[in-house]
């Protein structure tokens, strides 16, 4: 672009208009060279796959992944991949997201990785889990997290009177060393307080002693625990945690010594998901955690508990499916929060959890199925929850529901439904509202 | 003599090395730009400057654009008094498969080049950037400048439209001065008159 100035005081009055002009006027006939149309000279190559770099730091949203999955198989879109980036930028509160594009697997097609700069340091208010059951109320958390490097810490505050046989408020303080040394490691260092309340149904089964042979402890009005662990990336996305888990149950009555429930914590989880070219995205989260709770770390109950859960996810186009396993059993006597509960806002849903075993189990096993389409969620749970030594009673419900979205890695879902248990007689149905829950 | 003496000396001979650097880097710079009649334009060729390079090379060989702003100023009579300018915008791409770049310059989008190799692209930029040579005045001396700067990834969008770019936010980028994560170069011509200057 060219103008022609002489009074320099005035150079910027008039060079505008004057550029403005004769950029509408054409050019100087310079040979053309047709085909221009797109500027990155990348954009006629095939996007093989889109993937995040250290994916397993971050939680996107379903929406941010079906974006994701709409470039793959198609030709490079330099636009679209900016706004993409700029979404994750936004959803991540990060400070910067850039892209990289990677040979793909034949010399038409490329690789596309997103790589997130969290700053020096950035602050997030969230609300991890928010739900409404028109049985058991109300269950909550808030959280404060504050990251400054590979450091984070969380402040929470929560009250939940769903997963457990008992309600428990208090708050969690939680330190992460997000990377130590490499990013195969990790380190957690939790310290919770929680003050317990139960269901009068708990409480007469307490004192009538039911299970008195495997439960640990009686009711306690507050409990402590202290988590130290480390997470190792075995071979990604295979993780495993090792940590100990210090907890102290202070009794209802005040007189009675304090009970320990110390234990070696060992966890093995395997999350990963794959989004394929035909509009097919699938996640899968399997884990297994033990906890071991030994005269040996001063604990004054002696318990092992092992826990399998499975979630497979399959999304096709509107469509999806959702199937989850759960399996849990106890040996040894374990207070009341390492107890296996179903009926709550996921297991059994529309079954009252003080129906079906007020002090929960140390046997348990339960199956769901969820098919969606669109927003409309249709599930079905089956699963039981017993006594060592006692033969189990499968219960089934089912309900119907709208949701924001499904699977185990999106951010802010939400789920309204009416869950029925399938039982002969009358049925009560059980109203369900919240979020990633 | 005494050891203070020795560093007074020593801090003497680094301070007279650094100007003679200085000096030599001042010199360079008014021979790295040197100016060509072309028909009815002028142009500029700059063999030493390699604005493909650092971070924006680095950007380009991850398959990101990298557009790159251009501004050749021609002063008359003193270095302040500017008569004539041109500036431009130009978008490089390096593919990721064949490893060579492609240059489209931004004011119309139907003048690009590909299979280029860096400095074939750096060459390329220059080439197509030009001011007419009618109207400078012929009687006085004159100078050339050459302003480089990486443009800004969140700037380099909004000022791009389909049908090529906007000329006022291209201005409006020119009009203040480089930020800090901007690569940027200056180059100046020795002075020259245009009755010297050979037509290519």
């Amino acid at each position: 672009m060219v103008s022609r100035l002489h009074p320099p005081a005035a150079m910027k009055l008039v060079l505008i208009p004057l550029l403005a002009v004769a950029g509408l006027f054409g050019q100087n006939g310079e040979s053309a060279d047709s085909g221009a149309g797109e500027l990155n000279v990348n954009s006629r190559y095939t996007v093989e796959s889109v993937d995040v770099a250290n994916t397993h730091r971050y939680r996107l949203s379903t929406a941010i992944l079906d974006e994701m999955h709409r470039l793959i198989g198609a030709h490079l879109n330099d636009d679209a991949v900016k706004r993409l980036a700029s979404r994750i930028r936004g959803e991540l509160r990060a400070h910067e997201v850039t892209f990289r594009l990677l040979r793909g697997g034949n010399p038409e097609s490329v690789k596309l990785l997103f790589e997130v700069e969290k700053g020096q340091g950035d602050f997030d208010v969230s609300i991890p889990t928010f739900a409404y059951n028109s049985r058991e109320g109300g269950s909550g958390a808030g959280a404060v997290t504050g990251r400054f490097g590979a450091n984070s810490v969380t402040f929470a505050g929560l009250s939940n009177g769903d997963s457990l046989a008992e309600r428990y408020s208090g708050i969690q303080a939680k330190y992460q060393r997000l990377s130590l040394g490499s990013d195969r490691i990790s380190l957690g260092f939790e310290f919770d307080a929680y003050h317990e309340q139960y269901n009068q149904n708990t409480l007469t089964a307490i004192q009538n002693g039911s299970d008195s042979s495997s439960l640990g402890a009686g009711a306690y009005r507050s409990r402590m625990n202290f988590e130290p662990s480390a997470t190792f990336v075995l071979a990604k996305p295979l993780t495993l945690t090792i940590g100990f888990s210090f907890e102290q149950l202070q009794p209802q009555l005040s007189a009675a010594p304090s009970e320990s429930a110390n234990a070696v914590i060992n966890t093995l989880r395997y999350r990963e998901r794959w989004i394929d070219s035909d509009d097919t995205n699938q996640e899968l989260d399997a884990g297994y955690t033990l906890r071991a709770a030994t005269r040996s770390l001063g604990s004054d109950l002696a318990y092992t508990r092992h826990a399998v859960s499975v979630r497979y996810m399959l999304v096709h186009d509107h469509q999806s499916l959702e199937l989850a396993l759960v399996a849990g059993l106890i040996y040894g006597k374990a207070p009341l929060f390492e107890r296996f509960v179903l009926g709550d806002n996921t297991t059994l849903r529309g079954w009252d959890k003080y129906d079906l075993d007020p002090l929960g189990g140390n046997r348990m096993v339960h199956g769901s199925v969820t098919y969606g389409y669109r927003i409309v969620r249709v599930f079905y749970d089956t699963g039981a929850v017993w006594e060592q030594g006692t033969a189990p009673e499968a219960k089934r419900s089912a309900g119907v529901g709208i949701a924001s979205g499904l699977g185990l890695f999106q951010k802010g879902a939400v789920l309204l439904a009416v869950a029925f248990p399938i039982k002969p007689g009358r049925v009560e149905p059980v109203f369900i509202a919240g979020m990633n829950f | 003599m005494t050891v203070s003496t020795k560093r007074s000396l020593a801090a003497q001979v680094l301070i007279q090395a650094l100007l003679c650097l200085e000096l030599l880097a001042m010199s360079a710079t008014s021979e790295d730009l040197f100016v060509r009649h072309f028909a009815d334009q002028l142009r500029v060729i700059a063999p030493r400057l390699h604005f493909i390079s650092g971070k924006s090379l680095q950007r380009l060989h991850d398959g990101v654009i990298v557009p790159f702003d251009f501004q050749l100023s021609i002063s008359a009579g003193t270095k302040t008094n500017l008569v004539s300018r041109s500036v431009e915008r130009f978008s490089i791409s390096y593919d990721v498969w064949e490893e060579k770049f492609r240059v489209v310059r931004l004011r119309d989008f139907r003048k690009s080049a590909a299979g280029l190799s860096a400095v074939a692209a750096e060459v390329w930029c220059l080439e197509n950037l030009l001011v007419p040579s009618a109207g400078l005045p012929a009687d006085k001396e004159l100078w050339a400048r050459l302003d480089v700067r990486s443009a800004e990834p969140k700037e380099s969008m909004p000022a791009s439209t389909d049908s090529g770019i906007s000329i006022p936010a291209l201005i409006q980028a020119w009009s203040r001065p480089p930020r800090p994560q901007q690569d940027h170069w200056t180059l100046e011509s020795a002075s020259f008159h245009l009755a010297d200057l050979k037509q290519q």
